[in-house]
């Protein structure tokens, strides 16, 4: 790949070893910011204040990750953001097939305008609509509840759940949804019994991205909570910072745990997860 | 379906059916998308002909008295400009980056899979972890940067990246290039399955060296796959309000403010909502001016490759 050399057989066979050793490179480069975070979880803060994080310890400090799971607040921060993340990637997934099917399979006069407009909904920044959403949830009486984020991150998520599903359901052929009406079925079965098993890795792609923007989401829960009992994970590691003090062992050890949920969700659908783009995104 | 002969009737009763089923499945999506996202934008418009504080009952009119202040407000300008350097630099650096690393990562090389994971792996993190990591690396006397700096210069090497005015927006784009490019990565790998292999084959038959034939066969045929890498670059990068909050809160002396941040200064320490609202109403046209270009972009695409 690198250098200009003849596409002869002496050239390919050299250059797997140089791609590997860019690629190792490369990989160790990117991994260190990471590995900065398993060390500061396994120092003491301390240590980490007399400037010692780069360091490689001699010995493992394993009472940061004690303190996070002996403190009844991190338990409750994880169930908060479950209690946002898993309904609210849900219902942006449901919410964007239904609009994605009919824009996909039932076009109308104005659909691609109104498909449009909806879309140019995920590129405007969300800060926008701060101030009147706060004055909403806050008649509603709904501030300090998880109520709000969860429905925000669901209206925030249907544009690009839209798109994705539309352009997934529109590689099924319209034989496959013709033959399903001559026999009797109506459009919600198509939608729930053909095109939805059909598209199980564009959810796949969804569910990731969705997942982890609202599981790292830290904007929302701070403007729309403020009792500790409703804050969700990411706030809880900000909030370990205190005022004059910083407990960064802590930090980090809580920081490790709370990124293993997102990890793990990669992990899981990563099989699907690159289909589901080469199908569903990447044919506009 | 076309061999079937369909009687006038069965045709009015199916395209009624249609109508239904359409405003069934579209309402749900569409109710709730308007009412968080279509009116609190309106409102905000609405907002920023007043002089709201956000808590006191009553505000009077102001009409474009926020919008002239805006142009008086320094601290706008900077964050104009920071907005779109930061923008532009969100979208290039890990796109590029992602496109080299799936370039390599698809030349089947051995371990493949481990490679992809670690690069995906800061996706994962959350913009405060990163934020913080970055903090560290940062940090002038014991950071991870200066320290190797240090060790290959030899000399004592004390700069304050995220202090310094110079440095410090620069210094959080390269955190955030770091996070965002294995999302690009994996885009660009999936485009590049997509290719069919013959082409590569017989171009390479054809006696095309390897940089022709990513410059001229796969790099345009990733085209479709740099739509979404944009798209979801732009995304991300309007979310990039998090890590500059962690990173910098938009100094020092404001010299990493974009208008996101300065929009929740203005707003929500100074509580001069109408005056945010205002900078939220430029934030949206600046937004709309990009996605009118993106979709123009998007049209003649579609135009040339005929989808």
């Amino acid at each position: 790949m690198f250098g200009y050399k003849k596409n002869n057989d002496s050239g390919i066979h050299s250059w797997p070893v140089v791609i590997f050793i860019i690629l190792l490179i490369l990989s160790i480069l990117f991994l260190a910011p990471t590995f900065g975070v398993l060390l500061s979880s396994v120092k003491t803060t301390r240590d980490i204040a007399l400037g010692e994080l780069w360091k490689i310890p001699n010995e493992l400090y394993f009472g940061n990750y004690v303190e996070v799971l002996s403190n009844p607040a991190v338990g409750q921060y994880f169930v908060n953001t479950l209690l946002v993340t898993v309904p609210a990637t849900f219902a942006s997934i449901v919410l964007g097939s239904l609009a994605g099917y009919v824009f996909a399979k039932l076009p109308f006069r104005g659909s691609e305008i109104l498909f449009l407009i909806l879309v140019s909904g995920m590129f405007f920044p969300p800060q926008v609509i701060l101030i009147p959403l706060f004055r909403l949830f806050n008649s509603l009486g709904l501030i300090d509840t998880l109520w709000p984020i969860f429905l925000v991150h669901t209206a925030l998520g249907i544009p690009i759940c839209s798109l994705l599903m539309r352009n997934f359901f529109s590689t099924i052929p319209a034989e496959v949804r013709e033959a399903a009406i001559l026999d009797g079925a109506n459009e919600w079965q198509i939608l729930t019994r053909i095109a939805l098993p059909l598209s199980l890795s564009a959810l796949a792609v969804l569910a990731t991205l969705q997942f982890t923007w609202i599981w790292n989401d830290f904007l929302w829960p701070l403007i729309f909570t403020q009792s500790d009992e409703k804050r969700t994970i990411m706030i809880g590691i900000v909030n370990l910072r205190g005022q004059y003090t910083v407990a960064w062992g802590v930090q980090g050890a809580l920081s490790l745990i709370a990124s293993l949920p997102t990890i793990l969700i990669f992990l899981f659908f990563q099989r699907y997860f690159i289909k589901g783009m080469t199908m569903g995104a990447v044919k506009g | 379906m076309r061999g079937l002969s369909w009687t006038p009737l069965i045709k009015a009763s199916m395209e009624r059916d249609k109508r239904l089923w359409r405003i069934v499945l579209l309402t749900p999506p569409l109710l709730v998308f308007s009412v968080l996202i279509v009116g609190p934008l309106l409102s905000s418009f609405y907002y920023s002909f007043t002089n709201w504080n956000g808590f006191s009952s009553s505000y009077q009119f102001v009409g474009l008295s926020n919008f002239q202040k805006i142009w008086t407000d320094r601290l706008f300008f900077q964050a104009t400009v920071n907005t779109i350097i930061w923008m532009v630099s969100a979208l290039l650096l890990p796109t590029l980056l992602g496109l080299v690393l799936a370039l390599l990562l698809d030349s089947k090389v051995r371990g493949g899979k481990f490679f992809k994971t670690i690069f995906y792996l800061p996706i994962c993190l959350s913009a405060i972890v990163v934020g913080q990591i970055w903090i560290w690396i940062y940090q002038p006397n014991w950071g991870l940067l200066n320290t190797l700096i240090e060790e290959i210069t030899g000399e004592r090497f004390r700069y304050a990246w995220l202090a310094k005015p110079d440095s410090a927006l620069f210094s959080v784009i390269v955190a955030w290039s770091w996070q965002q490019t294995g999302l690009s990565m994996v885009i660009y790998l999936a485009g590049l399955t997509a290719i069919p292999s013959e082409i590569l084959e017989s171009s390479a038959s054809e006696g095309a060296t390897t940089w022709q034939r990513i410059w001229y066969i796969i790099i345009p045929l990733l085209i479709p796959s740099t739509v979404v890498v944009i798209a979801l670059s732009v995304i991300n990068s309007l979310k990039g309000f998090d890590i500059l909050y962690i990173m910098t809160g938009g100094g020092p002396f404001n010299s990493s403010d974009t208008l996101a941040m300065h929009m929740y200064n203005e707003s929500f320490k100074k509580y001069l909502i109408g005056y945010g609202s205002s900078i939220s109403v430029v934030l949206f046209v600046i937004a709309l001016i990009i996605i009118g270009i993106y979709f123009r972009q998007l049209r003649k695409f579609d135009q040339i490759y005929g989808q």
